[in-house]
This record gives C-alpha cells, structure tokens and sequence, in this order.
C-alpha cells in the first residue's frame, strides 16, 4: 500500500508525455506550413544554449517562483487563490508608487520598493480575505475577480500623474508608463560567461528554502497545514480559521507583490524595463499558479519547475524568430504546459482511487 | 437450531472456498472458506481488521479477491460488480448507509433500478414489504430527516424488495438502541422464515451474535479460527477465538456466567469524590448551566441542558443517536457555539465555540468520528500527537525534531500504537491505533476533564479493554471522565453516576445502585418519541 511513486515512474511519465505533446506540437507546426526541427532547436537555443539566454531564463524564474511559494502558502492552508495576476500588479504598482515617492539612495529605495511590493500584494489578497472571513465569499471567486479590478485600477494610476504615470510628460497620444527607475536603485546583476541575471535569484532561493523550513519545521507552519487537512481538528486544538486563513492568504499576496516589485526593479527588457506600463504582468502570475500546481505544493521542487517554465517562455521568443506564426507557437507551448500538468493528476487520480481502497479496507 | 431443517442435502446458497484478498502488504482475508445455507443465520464474528466486511464485499462485488472462487447455488460465479451480484440474488445492508439523503424513502428504494420510474409500483412493492414484516415507515419522507434506526429499515426494506436469496448485514447494530437492535433481529427472523433467504450477519459483538444466529464463523487475522453450530458453542471460548487470548469484558454479561475482573475493577471506586478536604463541597471541574445552542448541520440542537461533573468519578450520558449527544460533543470540542447558558470549567466560564478555548480550558475530548475532528490523517503520527500542545516540543515557535520523535517514540510504546515510526502518516494506521494516538495526545495534555464521546464505537474487545483501563487510570488521578455513548451496558458498567439525554436534554439522572438496563433504556426511548 504505498502512496509514494517511485522517481523512475515519475520521470517515465513527464517523458512520455513530453514526448506525445512534443509529437503532437510538430504535426501542428508541420500541418500549418513550418518546420518542426527548427521550431524545437529554437526552443532549447532560446531557453538554454544560446549566448546569454540560461541567464535570462533564471531572471524570468525569478517571479515564477515568488509567485508560486506564496500559492502554496495558501493552499496549505486549505485556500484557493487564483488571484497571483492582479496581486502581482497590485504589487508592481504599490512597488513604484512608494519607490519614487520615498525615494532614498539606492540600496534603501531598493528595499522599499521591495517592501512596498509585498505589502501591495498582502492588501490585494486581503481584501478578498476579509470578503471570505467576514462575510463567507468565496476565495476562489473574489481573487479571480479581484484580478480584472487590479488591472483596471492600475490602468487608471497609470493615468494621473500623481499616482503612476511619469511626471512632466503630459503630450498626448503616449503610452501611459510610469517613470523609469533610476539605473542605481535596480536590483544589481552579476555576469557569469555572458549570461547577466539578477542576485534576486539568490533571494528567491533562499526564501523558497525558508517556506519550506516555516511549513515543517514550525508550530506556525504544522498548524497551518492542519488547517488544510482538518478544520474541525485545527478549530478544536485553537486554530482560528480566520486569523490563520487571513494570514496564508496574505502572505500568499505578499509573495506575488514581491513577484511583482522584483520584476519592476530586476526583471530588465524580459519585463518592462524598470518601468511600469499596461500588460505589465504579463501572464506570470497565471503561470506561477501553475509552478505550483506542477510543484504539487513541495517547496523545494517549485525552483526546479519554475525555471523550467521559464524556459519555456524564453525558448518561445526564439521561435517567433523561424517564422512560425505566433498563434502556432503559443500552441506549441500550451501543449508542453499541458504534458508537464498531466502526470501530477494523473498521480493525484491514482492516489485517490488507492485511498478509497484504502478506506475500504479499514471500514 | 431454528434452521429449515437439515442443510446437508441441499446444495448451499453461497460457497466461499478460499477467498484470498491483500491490500498491498495487508492481508484481509487469508484463505477463507465460509457457506451460507437456505433458511439460516449465519454469523461472521471478529474484531475490526479481522477480515469480515473485506470478504462480504467480495461477496457482493465490491472487492475483487486475490484468489479463491464463489459459488453460488453450486455454480462457480465471477462477481466483479454489484450488479451481478444483484442478479444472482446476493443484498447487502452497509454498516454506512448508502442512501441519499436528499431522496425520499420510496426515491431511495427505486434508487438503482433501471428502466422508467414508477412510483405507484415503488410504493406498492415498498407495501408489500411493509405489511409482510411489519416494517412501519413514511415511505414519502426524506430519509435525511429519519432516525438513524429507520434509515437502517428503509436500507433493509430496500433490499428485501429485490428479493434477495442472500442478505449480508455488515454491523447492523452499530447504531441501534438495543430495542431497535431487538426488533431487526425479529425481522430478520421472519425473513428467514417466510422467504427461507440465507442472511449473513457480520459483528463484533458476541452476545447478538450468541442470541439470533443459527451458526457462527469466527475470524481473526484474516483468517477463520473458528466455526461451529451456535447451539453448541460456549461464550469464553467463543471470545478467546476472536481475540485469540482471555478476555474480561462486559458486553459478555448478558446470560453468561461470567461477571468478569472487568466488574471487580469498577467496583473498587464506588463513590465519586465530591466531598473534599475537611467535607467542603468541591466546585464541579465541569458545569453546564442551561446550555442552549444548535447543532452542527442535522444535529439535534441542545435545549436547556444542565450537567455538573466532579473530579474523579466517571458520568456516563446515555442516549439514543439523535438525542444532542453530538452536539454536547461538539460544544466541549470548541466547534459549537451557544444561544444561551454558560459552560464552566473549575469555576471559569469558558466561551464556547472560540478555536481552542475548551482544550486550554482543559477539557480533552475523545471525538465521536476521529476524522471528524480527532485525527488528521494526511500528518505524520508525531504531529497528531502533538497538534494540541506544539509548544511542548517547540522553542520560539520551531519545532525541535528530536525532541519531538523521542517524546513521540515514548508515547508510541506506552500506548502501544502500532505504526513504523513517529514520521508514519496517519492514514497508515489502523482505526484502533488512530484511537490510542488521540487517546495518548489527549491524556498528555493532564486534562481536568475527559470526554469521552462514543469513544469505544467501531473497536474491537482487545481496543476497548485498554481504553478503558486509561480512563480507570485517569479518574484515580483526579481527572473527570464524561462518557457519552449509546451503547447501554457500558455505560452502566463504567459509570458511577447516568444521565440520560433526549431531544438535546437531559431527562435522568440515576446512581450506580438504581440503574438498570431497563430503567435507563425506558428513559432513553421515552424521550425520543416525536
């Protein structure tokens, strides 16, 4: 009776289906008047091999992985945020907003942009928290919509100039973006063989670690998972729904404004060039949710994943560039996000099935 | 002995011959032979994880056996689903109901049958039962709002009206009054005799099983260690089969002529202490002043009830299911809150239905449905024993592992729990042993007060036997023990004082010396006729 899968059956079943969905891409590719082999060498050239691109993919992973630790907060907790997009923007938005109204000398404003980035997000999460502890909205709901709000709101800041927009540049017909950030207060970025990322990577992996730590190694963290699992046994040893529920979805929030004043002040030409303009999120958030759904909420494989799909998105640039229509190749990537979310259900299926034989057997 | 006759020239309804079943490395069944003859009752008896409900599931198709065959009416038949096993005739009563709620009685009974519903024929068929065995029910009402003894009967009535040629009960009794349990096995035996139907009846219990069966197949581990005609069969030697060893118990009391150690053990603390030092009246650990409050979901709601427990006597509340026993379950668990009344605890008011205020109180609660709110299955042993007390093995709010395991390691042993380890998750672990880990979790937090809500439900002897002992261990600590169960023999075995509960109140109070079985079933029933 053994719940766990052995790795070679994992491994076995993430090749297989890339193999299918990879299979499948070259007939789209083929059928509409492309060359697959071209199409997969620029996926891997974009992602990987070519000069500078592995550390552009570890940029991207950068948010990826903020985001999805702050998922599995949440989940853990029993929660369903889907909310990570508008969060993220949130994020950005509150991460310029009190960068450039504090101000402060480089490491400082850095710090603050930081801080003001997750605090953004943690309020966005909030507000649907409070909708579910006070007056029972559904989580799932109201950060899914929250996320149309967010970016309406921020599009609307984006407008006035004493909220986002750049200051003393009021000619008509411009793109609404807010005011570059200045080249000292940016997150600094090393260099290795050509390939520029920046030390963001580092905190991200330090923090991945330390979600970790915080969800087996603490009486915070056991005691939020025992919210997931149980509520009625979490309710009856003092664990308040509520405060715990409000807390998981807020840092959860926390970690995708974090994302988002990352990518504002680190992300470089991969996000909006230190700058903050319409379509800024750019989908990471939504891709977060699904590193972590990938991840099937083990910390410590989020990292792993999270570069993984930014691969993806890296590798995807390049292939625009073979002449493949774009429509083509956001297919392209959907069926390979598909194989990489197909062997997590269908272990959570097998699992299921074993736990009701299980629960046959003790009846 | 009230067979149809002899059975040996007939061919047997139902042969087992070798049923192998595994589950992963356990063995459910081990090759088991088992026949159900015509016009007899046969009693499968067994403590919990001996095998029973596994080897009737194979018979009905829910479980596919690892080896052996079935035969039915001397035909080897293949029962991979419950549908074949309702063409050859074979019904089963679930010890969990399978009925939805939100159906009617006769919606229920149709439930399963293909083609165009009929209802006037559902109705009448549902009738003809009815009239046959006297099995009154509202066949237009919905079964979510029937007790718990009249889902069983529509559950009965549901499958008599296939016709069964076989009829397996899996722990019929579980949840009857012993009344309810009294009028099943008549109707069972009117089955019996007007259809000649063979029934199986799956148990743990020896004495029902002693009292209506005509032969008797005991299983443990799996395997059978045991069978023989219930005419000739002895009691003790019946329950040292099952547990394989000497058993004290008093669910044996009935008719047999052992009053047991069991007894001797209770008597030696006759009275409760609740005269203190110098004579001074002790304040009640726990109060219950006028507690009135809903319950969760279809729970009966609580109306008024008042109850007083002192340290170091056991109470015990008796009641039908449906009578607020859960609800008074739920309030001292923290998951219900109140309309009116006060809880008390050494004098403190405690507010109830706020996370955690009864267990800091210090009332420690064995749940009704441990996964309900006893147990988390999906965390490791050492995080369920320690879920209620983290700082114990935490500084600055970090759980400090070694500690952890090594205090874990200890409570493992001192409660025999069989688990590989500390770091086992709890879904591995069998339902006995999911009762000490909570046992042991809630007794390591020295409570005040013990609740103890149908803690011996779906236990077997052996489980039962130790669980008891704690609680005699606990009370000569001071420690009060409230016994909440349906099961009227242990209550009045165990207890030293009774209240009884009806319609969310309590509607007696006996001592140990004026209750009877009698007595306190007529206050029981007397209360929850609606």
């Amino acid at each position: 009776m053994s719940r766990g899968i052995r790795i070679n059956e994992w491994l076995l079943m993430y090749v297989l289906s890339v193999v299918v969905a990879l299979g499948v891409s070259s007939v789209v590719v083929e059928a509409t008047g492309g060359d697959w082999w071209p199409v997969l060498e620029a996926l891997v050239e974009g992602s990987l091999l070519a000069p500078g691109r592995w550390g552009e993919t570890l940029g991207v992973a950068v948010p990826l992985v903020l985001v999805a630790l702050g998922t599995v907060i949440s989940s853990k907790a029993g929660l369903v945020n889907i909310g990570q997009e508008g969060q993220l923007l949130m994020g950005a938005a509150f991460a310029v907003y009190f960068g450039f109204l504090l101000g402060g000398p480089g490491v400082i404003n850095l710090v603050v942009v930081m801080m003001a980035g997750a605090l953004g997000g943690a309020v966005w999460a909030s507000v649907a928290g409070l909708l579910r502890f006070w007056r029972g909205v559904p989580e799932v709901l109201s950060t899914l919509l929250l996320v149309v709000v967010a970016s309406q709101a921020v599009g609307y800041g984006l407008k006035q100039q004493w909220l986002l927009l750049e200051p003393g540049a009021d000619r008509g017909n411009r793109n609404q973006v807010s005011q570059q950030l200045a080249s000292g207060n940016r997150v600094p970025r090393l260099d290795f063989f050509g390939n520029q990322f920046p030390v963001t990577v580092f905190v991200a992996v330090v923090l991945a670690l330390l979600v970790a730590f915080m969800l087996a190694r603490t009486v915070w963290g056991m005691r939020l998972r025992m919210l997931g699992h149980n509520h009625m046994a979490a309710h009856r040893v003092g664990v308040s729904a509520t405060s715990y529920g409000l807390a998981a979805l807020g840092v959860g929030g926390a970690f995708a404004g974090l994302a988002g004043a990352a990518m504002f002040a680190g992300g470089g030409f991969s996000f909006g060039n230190y700058q903050l303009g319409p379509g800024f999120a750019d989908n990471i958030g939504w891709t977060g949710l699904l590193v972590a759904l990938v991840a099937r909420e083990r910390v410590l494989v989020v990292p792993a994943v999270a570069f993984v799909f930014a691969g993806l998105r890296t590798g995807a640039g390049f292939v625009n560039s073979t002449g493949v229509e774009s429509r083509i190749t956001e297919v392209v990537q959907a069926l390979l996000v598909l194989a990489l979310l197909l062997p997590p259900a269908v272990v959570f299926l097998r699992t299921r099935r074993q736990a009701r034989s299980v629960a046959l057997l003790k009846a | 002995m009230r067979g149809a006759g002899s059975h040996d020239s007939e061919v047997p309804v139902v042969e087992l011959c070798g049923i192998t079943k595994r589950f992963g490395d356990i063995t459910a069944c081990e090759q088991v032979d088992l026949t159900l003859h015509r016009g007899r009752i046969h009693g499968i008896l067994g403590e919990n994880g001996a095998g029973k409900s596994t080897l009737m599931k194979g018979l009905i198709g829910l479980v596919l056996p690892d080896a052996g065959l079935i035969r039915v009416n001397g035909q080897i038949c293949a029962i991979h689903d419950p549908l074949i096993a309702a063409e050859l005739g074979i019904a089963m009563v679930h010890q969990h109901f399978s009925l939805v709620e939100h159906l009617t009685v006769w919606e229920n009974v149709a439930l399963g049958e293909s083609g165009r519903l009929n209802s006037t024929e559902v109705r009448r068929s549902i009738e003809e039962i009815v009239d046959l065995y006297g099995l009154e029910v509202d066949y237009d009402a919905q079964v979510g709002e029937l007790s718990v003894g009249l889902r069983q009967r529509v559950e009965i009535i549901k499958c008599l009206c296939r016709d069964p040629d076989v009829l397996v009960l899996d722990e019929p009794t579980s949840v009857l009054t012993p009344d309810e349990s009294a009028e099943l096995f008549s109707t069972l035996r009117e089955v019996v005799a007007e259809k000649g139907s063979a029934v199986g009846l799956v148990s743990h219990k020896l004495d029902e099983v002693l009292s209506v069966t005509d032969e008797i197949t005991v299983m443990r581990d799996g395997r059978v260690v045991a069978s023989m005609l219930t005419e000739q069969v002895e009691a003790g030697h019946l329950a040292k089969a099952m547990v394989g060893r000497e058993v004290a118990l008093s669910s044996l009391s009935q008719g047999s002529e052992e009053p047991e150690s069991f007894k001797r053990v209770f008597k030696q603390q006759a009275s409760p202490l609740r005269v203190g030092v110098a004579g001074v009246v002790d304040t009640p650990v726990l109060q219950l002043e006028g507690v009135t409050g809903r319950g969760r979901g279809q729970a009966m709601p609580l109306n008024n009830l008042s109850l007083e427990l002192y340290a170091g006597e056991i109470v015990g509340v008796a009641g039908v299911a449906g009578s607020g026993q859960r609800t008074l379950a739920d309030l001292l668990s923290s998951l219900v809150s109140l309309d009116a009344g006060r809880v008390l605890v050494n004098g403190t008011e405690v507010l109830a239905g706020k996370p955690g205020a009864m267990a800091k109180a210090g009332v420690a609660v064995i749940s009704e449905d441990r996964h309900d709110s006893g147990v988390v299955l999906e965390m490791s042993v050492a995080e369920n024993l320690f879920m209620a007390t983290p700082h114990r093995v935490a500084r600055c709010g970090v759980i400090n592992q070694a500690q952890a395991h090594r205090i874990a390691r200890e409570m493992i042993n001192e409660f025999s729990i069989s688990c590989s380890g500390p770091e086992a998750p709890m879904w591995s672990l069998s339902g006995g042993s999911r009762q000490r880990v909570v046992l042991a979790r809630e007794l390591a937090a020295s409570p005040d007060v013990l609740v103890a809500a149908q803690p011996t439900g779906g236990l077997d002897v052996g489980a039962i036997e130790y669980i008891i002992e704690c609680f005699q261990q606990a009370v000569t600590t001071g420690m009060a023990v409230l016994w909440i169960s349906s099961d009227l023999e242990e209550i009045l075995s165990l207890s030293q004082r009774m209240l009884v509960m009806a319609e969310g109140r309590i509607v007696g109070e006996m001592s140990k010396a004026e209750a009877s079985l009698e007595a306190l079933s007529e206050l029981m029933d007397g209360g929850s006729q609606r």
